[in-house]
């Protein structure tokens, strides 16, 4: 075997290589400073001003379909647009990270050098073709997200929830592995690849390869909280400091899935109709499951999670709908296009929920928004925004990127899937309604925040702006994803 | 572009009236707007030529063209008494509503020019999807006008409006992305024109439930049954009348009902037309039972919001076996009865808001002996019921009397039975009428701390069109009737082949 590393490949990976060196700009000047803490705002900066470098770096090297390191790597299409993503989801949770009271201040240089380095976990997970790398991108994306929730300033729910998620994850992580083992066992190869022309064949006639690529699916289906895996999404999501909800739902949400659409890619839902059953009822199930029991949630976030868990269902119809269509690539855009505009709302909804948290104890309930409106109308609106748009109303981009998912199942047959999903859209607007109406229609003293939060406000404009307007002009955004994709 | 400003100015108006600093002047800009917008829609009668079925002052733009998803506008026949209606109610309600919206006004007027908009386009969209979204936004500014400015169970009314309307349409939103693959199928390219949807001949197998027009044809059928509403998927309906505020009862009644049986229409009748002959017997059937029903329990309502709410139950019903009847007199007194209703129910809605305005209540035993005391505002109430009865001479009658022909034509049994909606409808207004305006006086009425005012200047302007319009309409039909007769008789002509063209192309 080669292992020379030239040059191609390390411009390939510039992306994480800026990260990863941005990321320890703000703890060396700590340790510089004689363990003193600079001021926020300067440790914000260079974090940002990491992202913008490495999306800068992946959109010029990235996105040529290359391979480095032996096909190790990818940079294809899938990882342009989903890095984008969660750059861009992981820039919004650090700002709303700046200004939230259970994360800001002291230890906000390590809490940023964590965000980074989960978020290079997240590069190297998207662009990995191999099982072991998306091993080690999963499992760098997961170690830094849970010492992350631990370290909040609140006391009690914070260090129950990394806890949780801590051992569920590494269960999760385990049953992956497990997976990979199988895989390799029976096949000889971990690289994707390679598996890409032997999987369909082996699905059918191999069981224990099967096994293994089914273990691999669970453990997706952990991460990504698809019913009965989703337990402990809405204890973590509500435990966690907004700001890290907000990196979940969004960063991490997105980066699963994009890794996961690279084991549907191999196509074993062509070769094993069983499989295809069990996930198609698994989609069914989960959208069942996260939107009635997001109706029974007081708890905004506990709501905004169980919401979460119905969109994970959504996308599983996309997913299968890539898994099983001929030319994947309208199908496989349309769930990218749809992990976009769920991130936009999900940033933008999560970030009025983090301002509006008077102290770091301070968990919003949906009543807690009671004369909202008549306090800040122009947030109000905001948030109303955010609500029609999770529940599919037009014009906004939650009902284009509805429309283009639904639209690719019925072309491939999948009409009840796609009946199943609108009709839990409808199920869904009873909730996302309910913030609205207690905003809007109660009387109340809105018991909230009154700091300044300027950063955070000015984010839930311009993604509140954009969920309205990106739904009008949606069409070229879809053509761009798709065409990355071929 | 005279039919994208028609249909977007109002959004201009909403934006204005979001940034207009003056609190005080709010009203008066918004009363002038409607006007200017309506003054602007009688352009219409410039610029439409009604003797041909053909599509006018079309508009037509690629705007996701993956999907053949288009901006689409266009006139016919069909469409141009409804979007005046609109237009002309406008004004009027926002001077009705004058002293009922004190509260949030701004908020208000923004929702109201957002619902215009929504409900304008839907009427005027000739894509599928373009008129989905109208179609969907339209529920938007209803729930807020609903929800914030209505009665004390206005959160439940709302809710319930939103998500009845809402359930509907999702599944038609499905028969839509379905139809587009067929056209991808038929054409090559996929499209949601309603042009190319028209083109499509759609398999029927009759017998069978599970055959691909019929289950289309019920996707549609069922999101518009739910809006007009039909029995028994009205129980929305009262609700949401009784808890809106009353500028809110009156677009419900007046315009967005009407959507509901325009698109039977539009939608339905062209695009599955085995399948409405087929299944036309469960529309005839379940109309007339919303005519005797919503008629008989109009009668025992206490409420008098509510019993005009079911009287739209019985009214919405002719309108429905007029369509399904499907021939020239259904289908033009059909259309016709939806302006009838507009004009009538509206004005019922204005006048029960003003008495409102006055008492505080409308519990119909609380009233008695109102003539005496208000005499002006029981002559025009007066005027109103004729025309809610369909007596000759007043506009019900032209729609009544065209619908029971032509469902006459198609069985007259139907005929027979509906024929009993209008002696039932007559009973309970007049009854109710009787019941507030003669006999003793109630307590609300007898009341001699604080004596009832007669209508004021504002209120007269705000009713003299209603009842220019109620006579203009029920003496001389023919000048609304000759707008939609060339597409209604294509349409009933070309039943099962209904194809439109562009007028001025080929």
């Amino acid at each position: 075997m080669n292992f020379t590393i030239d040059m191609g490949d390390v411009l390939l990976i510039s992306p994480m290589i800026a990260l990863f060196l941005s990321s320890l700009v703000p703890l060396t000047i700590k340790v510089l400073k004689g363990n003193a803490e600079q001021a926020p705002i300067a440790t914000l900066t260079q974090a940002l001003l990491g992202i913008i470098a490495a999306a800068g770096l992946l959109v010029s090297f990235g996105g040529g379909g290359n391979t480095a390191f032996n096909g190790v790597l990818a940079f294809d299409g899938i990882t342009l647009t989903t890095g984008l993503i969660a750059l861009a989801a992981a820039a919004g949770s650090l700002i709303l990270m700046f200004e939230n009271p259970a994360t800001r201040g002291v230890q906000f240089s390590e809490l940023v050098f964590l965000t980074l380095s989960s978020v290079l976990g997240m590069l190297i997970l998207i662009s990995a073709l191999d099982l072991l790398m998306i091993f080690i991108g999963l499992e760098m994306m997961s170690l830094s997200l849970y010492i992350m929730i631990g370290m909040s300033h609140e006391q009690r729910l914070s260090k129950e929830s990394a806890f949780k998620y801590f051992v569920l994850g590494s269960l999760a992580s385990a049953i992956f592995l497990f997976g990979i083992s199988f895989i390799f066992g029976s096949s000889g190869q971990t690289n994707i690849l390679q598996l890409l022309d032997t999987t369909v064949q082996l699905v059918q006639t191999n069981r224990l390869f099967l096994f293994g690529l089914v273990l691999v699916v669970v453990g997706f289906c952990f991460k990504v909280s698809v019913a009965p895996f989703h337990a402990w999404t809405p204890d973590v999501y509500q435990g966690a400091p907004t700001p890290h909800t907000a990196f979940m739902a969004t960063a991490v949400k997105v980066v699963s899935f994009a890794a996961f659409l690279r084991i549907i890619a191999l196509r074993p839902l062509v070769a094993s109709e069983s499989l295809f059953d069990i996930l198609q009822w698994l989609a069914v199930i989960t959208m069942l499951v996260g939107n009635t029991a997001a109706i029974l949630q007081n708890n905004l976030k506990r709501m905004l999670a169980y919401s979460s868990i119905s969109h994970s269902g959504y996308l599983l119809v996309g997913l299968l709908t890539a898994g099983i269509s001929d030319n994947g690539s309208f199908a496989a855009s349309s769930v990218i296009f749809y992990l976009f505009a769920y991130s936009l709302m999900t940033v933008g909804a999560f970030a009025l929920v983090s301002m509006m948290e008077k102290t770091e104890d301070h968990t919003m309930e949906v009543d807690d928004l009671a004369g909202f409106a008549k306090k800040r109308p122009a947030l109000a609106m905001c948030f109303a925004i955010f609500m029609l748009s999770f529940a599919g109303m037009p014009p906004s981009i939650g009902f284009f990127s509805k429309f283009y998912l639904f639209n690719a199942a019925v072309g491939e047959g999948l009409i009840w899937l796609a009946v199943w999903g609108v009709l839990n859209s409808v199920i869904s607007v009873y909730y996302y309604l309910r913030p609205v109406v207690v905003m809007y229609m109660k009387e109340g003293e809105a018991d909230v925040s009154h700091a300044g939060h300027f950063a955070t406000a000015f984010m839930i404009i311009v993604t509140a702006a954009l969920t309205l307007l990106l739904g009008v002009v949606s069409g070229p955004l879809l053509a761009w994803f798709e065409s990355s994709l071929i | 572009m005279i039919l994208s400003t028609v249909v977007f100015l109002p959004i201009l108006f909403a934006l204005i009236i979001t940034l207009w600093p003056q609190k005080s002047s709010l009203k008066p800009i918004a009363l002038g707007f409607s006007l200017a917008h309506f003054i602007f829609s009688l352009i219409l009668f410039q610029s439409f030529d009604p003797s041909t079925a053909q599509l006018q002052l079309v508009e037509r733009h690629m705007w996701i063209p993956k999907f053949g998803i288009q901006y689409f506008l266009a006139l016919d026949g069909i469409s141009f008494w409804l979007i005046l209606l609109t237009t002309f109610l406008a004004p009027l309600i926002l001077l009705a509503s004058w002293k009922s919206i004190e509260e949030k006004v701004r908020g208000f007027l923004v929702c109201f020019f957002v619902l215009q908009t929504a409900m304008l386009g839907s009427f005027l969209a000739f894509d599928a999807i373009l008129f989905y979204i109208f179609w969907e936004l339209s529920l938007i500014p209803m729930y807020f006008i609903v929800g914030i400015w209505g009665g004390s169970r206005r959160i439940y009314a709302t809710v319930k409006f939103f998500i009845y309307t809402m359930a509907g349409s999702v599944l038609m939103l499905v028969a839509i992305i379905y139809m587009m693959y067929l056209t991808q199928q038929a054409f090559g390219q996929m499209s949601s024109s309603l042009l190319d949807f028209y083109k499509l001949n759609i398999p029927f197998i009759g017998n069978e439930f599970f055959s691909m027009q019929t289950l289309l044809f019920f996707a549609f059928a069922l999101a518009f049954a739910i809006k007009v509403p039909l029995f028994p998927l009205h129980t929305w309906l009262p609700d949401a009348h009784v808890e809106a505020p009353t500028p809110g009862s009156v677009v419900l009644a007046g315009v967005m009902l009407k959507m509901g049986t325009f698109c039977y229409i539009r939608w339905v009748l062209p695009l599955f037309p085995e399948a409405s002959e087929y299944w036309s017997w469960i529309f005839v059937l379940l109309g007339v039972i919303g005519i005797i029903y919503g008629a008989l329990v109009a009668m025992v309502q206490p409420d008098i919001k509510k019993l005009v709410a079911y009287s739209s139950v019985s009214h919405m019903g002719y309108i429905i076996i007029g369509l399904f009847a499907m021939n020239h007199q259904g289908l033009q007194g059909g259309l016709y009865q939806m302006l009838n209703h507009g004009i009538s129910t509206g004005a019922l809605f204005i006048l029960i808001g003003m008495i409102y305005e006055r008492t505080h209540s409308r519990e119909i035993s609380q009233y008695g002996g109102l003539a005496s005391v208000l005499p002006n505002f029981t002559i025009f109430f007066f005027i109103i019921t004729l025309s809610s009865i369909a007596v000759p001479l007043t506009n019900g009658f032209v729609g009544e009397f065209l619908i029971l022909l032509g469902v006459y034509k198609y069985s007259p049994w139907s005929a027979g039975f509906a024929a009993t909606g209008v002696v039932l409808g007559a009973a309970y207004m007049l009854w109710m009428f009787k019941r507030v305006f003669y006999g003793e006086k109630g307590p609300l009425v007898a009341d001699e701390k604080h004596p009832l005012m007669d209508l004021n200047l504002r209120e007269v302007f705000v009713l003299v069109p209603f009842v220019v319009m109620v006579f203009w309409m029920g003496i001389f039909p023919n000048t609304f009737l000759k707008f939609s007769e060339a597409s209604v008789d294509y349409l009933v002509k070309n039943k099962s082949s209904y194809q439109l063209t562009v007028k001025g192309e080929q």
